[in-house]
């Protein structure tokens, strides 16, 4: 690997005009895929990803560069380079890399690097078993394995120098249910920051397959979802892409520095019903969105968002600290070398409430019950989300009555975050991955089961 | 990396076959906001992509450390990959066509030949440009993008090919406020000659479509009559082109399954896969696996004539691979829905009651490839006996994307490509299904 005296002769050629910070990250990643379809392996990669990424920083101007290749030479012209786009006398910054620091904050029991392939192959083999037993009308089961040990180094001018490893590993099952009328399908994909061991201390593969199975037979035999306005009770676990998407985007320096989030400016204001508190934590063991570092050298954290109903805190990364003049929340992250980091959220969740999962129901007189969510996207500016329902009831009465499919929920997030009337005592996370401007990142949704008073519904039914 | 000592080696270990698929990419992105330069990328990047058939089973491994001493790990992992998989598909390396098209316009050294000091300060003035135009744009960014990229495909069978393409994009994402309503816009060109940026006119339209939509709100739930903008349709198009990919059709999971020879859409309906196209990236005379590319309407009239193959399921179908197997699986090449002699305005003029769709959010989870459902958050306008009546948003428009082609009565004439290739002109659709207020 590089070594610091090669880091720091990068660092200081970045220095040599105006610029005031300068960055190198440096990644190293063995990745494993594997896929199964119609029963059969049909394909199973390994990839060697090795890259080094230099930033250099005037304010919070900034530029980037990156490349495969580790020759000082290569290394020297680019950040060389990326100075010249900064005019001026060089600041002469002095500084020193000290000890390089080792993240260890999430123990890993067995590599998976020391797993033989046939063993990660054989938890595909088990999965499609056991949705295929499942239920006849299962027609067709797409499974695809990963895992991956990204080996990071970051340094820069302020002296960093640190040195983090993130092992991840995830399963997920596509299940598709068939009849002469339709094709549903049901999806599971549990991940964490774990070691082969995830599949035999954590998760077991049969239950997240019959999960995936059950959903495809369900909404198989739904009917086609009403429109219109109506209250919606959202599920705990992949529920939480609600909060993800409609104000976690919202939340991240990325919008908010730039005046482009309908929060800007309301730290310390009511922007949520006060039942909510939401939290942003790169900190849980071995969770898929944590880590010991940020991709800036800073350590994870734990950040309360929103507290009883008040806006508390926005997740921001060391530049876009400088511009909003607030204090950097460790919220650097990035997909790789390829990309300069900016805020982005790790385990995203609303914390627990009070009210039991029966209670919220039974107080629903008539209403949809999101009980399994897809994905979604939002606008920042505007706040405008629409996302996806998996698996939906009607609820009649205070009571779940028949499965309807092809909702998709709409409005804005600040709307939903003053309409969300009842919280739940059962939080569960959910793992996704989280596309944004630093590539795509694992992070972790959750939240316990909420009511939300009133939401437009798209339904392909027609109004009710 | 010496690819014929890979070979070698390959071959020494019991590998009956090896290609090697090695990419060279060039980037440089700016991005403008507040009349400062705030985000500049430059990169240079290799990878390298090896396939190989082992046990006739296909192992593949790529790597981004591109060395000799990297020839062992390889070899190891196409055989460990190969003696894992236990699909019965037959596997290909493919010795080459006879012919390949020549295919011009894939390169212009037009970008080059522009410093990049002019280039920001092109971007710059474009930012200017859109706040010029109205005073209720509060905020722009602009950005120019450009992409060089090599490739060369070789493999144990003689073939030996190679690309050069480039490529630039330009454009503004606009924020405009009166006050009480905030909305965005996106407007952009792409192309490999600078020329063709028409910095004038992509401030224009921009500033216009984020202005038009301010003050927009939900309309009456129930059936309308729609007009799908170009950017709109091809925004639909996107997630659904996967349906037209013999992989997903053996798999049983297309529409489009057993439907060749049928009528699929409304007769208007004429949808092409073209690899010759000029200045875009998608184009090329030939696919991953080597293969000679084809021009082919898969969609002529309204009727299905075929799929998108590679070797593999054309060997399945008893057919003949149409080029469109890349590394990331069968995908179509440049693809769009050819346009049709409407002019856009008069196609307004022609709605008695009906909805102009603009922008549809969230398509790649709104939609349902399988079942060909979705159900889409949506802006754009109220049309009334011709008229723009007013902006519309917070809506969702649903349907079943087929029942949708079948139900086009109009397509315009004004094609335009998203970022990936995927064009379409406007289309003019009998109904949809609205739910709104």
């Amino acid at each position: 690997m590089l070594g610091r005296n090669l880091i720091k002769k990068v660092l200081d050629a970045a220095l040599t005009t105006n610029a005031d910070f300068a960055e190198v990250y440096i990644e190293d990643k063995f990745q494993t895929d594997a896929t199964m379809l119609s029963s059969k392996v049909e394909k199973v990669d390994n990839s060697k990803v090795f890259g080094i990424g230099v930033r250099v920083a005037r304010g919070y101007h900034t530029v980037y560069g990156y490349t495969n290749s580790p020759k000082e030479e290569d290394l020297v012209k680019l950040a060389s380079d990326l100075a010249q786009s900064f005019s001026g006398e060089t600041r002469n910054i002095s500084f020193e890399l000290g000890e390089m620091k080792v993240g260890n904050a999430h123990t890993i029991k067995i590599l998976p690097s020391e797993v033989s392939i046939d063993e990660k192959v054989d938890l595909l083999r088990r999965a499609d078993k056991a949705a295929r037993e499942y239920d006849k009308e299962i027609t067709q089961v797409m499974i695809r394995y990963s895992d991956y040990v990204q080996k990071i180094w970051l340094a820069n001018s302020e002296g960093t120098y640190v040195h983090d490893t993130r092992v991840r590993t995830r399963i997920a099952i596509n299940a598709v249910g068939a009849n002469e009328k339709t094709k549903q399908s049901g999806f599971n994909g549990p991940g964490g920051h774990y070691g082969f061991e995830f599949y035999s201390d954590i998760i077991n593969v049969e239950d997240v397959a019959k999960e995936a199975a059950r959903v495809a037979i369900t909404m198989l035999h739904a009917d086609e979802c009403p429109s219109g306005k109506m209250p919606v009770v959202i599920d705990n676990g992949f529920g939480g892409v609600i909060f993800h998407e409609a104000c976690g985007h919202s939340l991240e320096a990325t919008s908010v520095a730039k005046g482009a989030s309908v929060f800007v400016g309301k730290k310390g204001e009511v922007i949520a019903n006060k039942l909510v508190t939401a939290i942003d934590d790169g900190t849980i063991a071995n969770a898929w969105g944590s880590a010991t570092y940020d991709d800036e050298g800073n350590l994870q954290k734990r950040r309360v968002l929103i507290k009883d109903g008040v806006l508390n805190s926005y997740m921001i990364d060391k530049l876009n600290a400088k511009r909003m003049n607030d204090e950097c929340t460790h919220s650097g992250r990035r997909e790789s070398y390829r990309f300069a980091p900016t805020s982005r959220m790790t385990n995203t969740f609303i914390d627990n409430g009070e009210s039991t999962f029966e209670e919220i129901i039974a107080a629903t007189k008539y209403g949809l019950y999101a009980k399994k969510m897809g994905g979604g996207s939002v606008q920042p500016a505007t706040g405008d989300f629409n996302f996806a329902v998996g698996e939906g009831y009607m609820i009649r009465d205070g009571k779940i009555a028949e499965p309807v499919r092809g909702a998709t929920l709409v409005g804005t997030g600040a709307e939903v975050l003053m309409k969300v009337d009842m919280i739940g005592n059962n939080l569960l996370t959910a793992q996704g991955m989280c596309g944004s401007s630093s590539g795509s990142i694992p992070t972790d949704v959750g939240q316990p089961t909420i009511r939300i008073s009133e939401i437009t519904v798209g339904g392909t039914k027609g109004a009710n | 990396m010496n690819f014929d000592l890979l070979f070698e080696k390959a071959k020494a270990k019991g590998i009956e076959d090896i290609q090697v698929y090695f990419v060279n990419d060039s980037e440089f992105d700016i991005e403008v906001f507040a009349g400062e330069l705030e985000k500049y990328t430059i990169a240079s990047t290799q990878k390298l992509s090896i396939k190989g058939i082992y046990n006739s089973k296909m192992g593949t491994v790529s790597t981004e450390i591109i060395s000799d001493d990297m020839i062992d790990f390889i070899i190891n992992s196409i055989i460990a990959s190969a003696e894992a998989v236990d699909s019965l598909d037959e596997v290909f390396i493919y010795e080459g066509d006879k012919k390949y098209q020549e295919v011009s316009g894939l390169y212009d050294t037009s970008l080059e030949n522009v410093s990049a000091k002019d280039k920001i300060k092109n971007t710059l003035e474009l930012e200017k440009k859109v706040m010029a135009n109205d005073k209720r744009i509060r905020m722009v960014q602009a950005f120019y993008g450009e992409g060089s990229k090599s490739v060369l495909l070789q493999n144990s069978k003689g073939l030996k090919l190679n690309k050069l393409v480039n490529n630039g994009l330009c454009g503004v994402y606009v924020i405009a406020s009166d006050g009480k309503d905030q909305r965005t816009a996106i407007e952009y060109e792409q192309s490999n000659d600078y020329n063709d940026f028409n910095f004038e006119e992509i401030a224009k339209k921009g500033a216009e479509r984020a202005v038009a939509l301010l003050g927009a709100q939900p309309c009456d739930s129930g059936e309308y009559e729609i007009l799908l903008t170009n950017n709109a349709s091809s925004s639909l198009l996107a997630p659904h082109m996967g349906m037209f990919s013999a992989e997903m059709v053996q798999r049983d999971v297309s529409l489009l399954k057993g439907k060749i020879g049928e009528a699929i859409s409304s007769n208007l309906i004429t949808i092409v896969d073209d690899p010759f196209m000029k200045k875009s990236t998608k184009s090329g005379a030939f696919d991953d696996e080597g293969v000679a590319t084809s021009y082919k309407e898969l969609v002529k009239d309204g009727v299905l004539t075929g799929y998108l193959h590679n070797l593999k399921t054309a060997k399945k179908d008893n057919v003949k691979s149409t080029g469109n197997g890349f590394l990331r699986g069968i995908i179509p090449t440049n693809f769009y829905i050819k346009p049709g002699e409407l002019s856009y305005d008069d196609t307004v003029k022609s709605m008695k009651k009906g909805l102009i769709i603009t922008d549809l959010a969230g398509t790649h989870a709104g939609t349902n490839s399988i079942s060909g459902d979705f159900s889409l958050q949506a802006s754009g306008f109220l049309v009334e006996n011709g008229n723009i009546i007013r902006p519309v948003a917070l809506i969702t428009v649903a349907g079943n994307y087929l029942t949708m082609l079948k139900d086009v009565t109009g397509v315009c004439d004004d094609l335009k490509f998203n970022f990936g290739y995927i064009g379409s002109p406007a289309l003019k659709i009998k109904s949809l299904m609205v739910s709104g207020k």
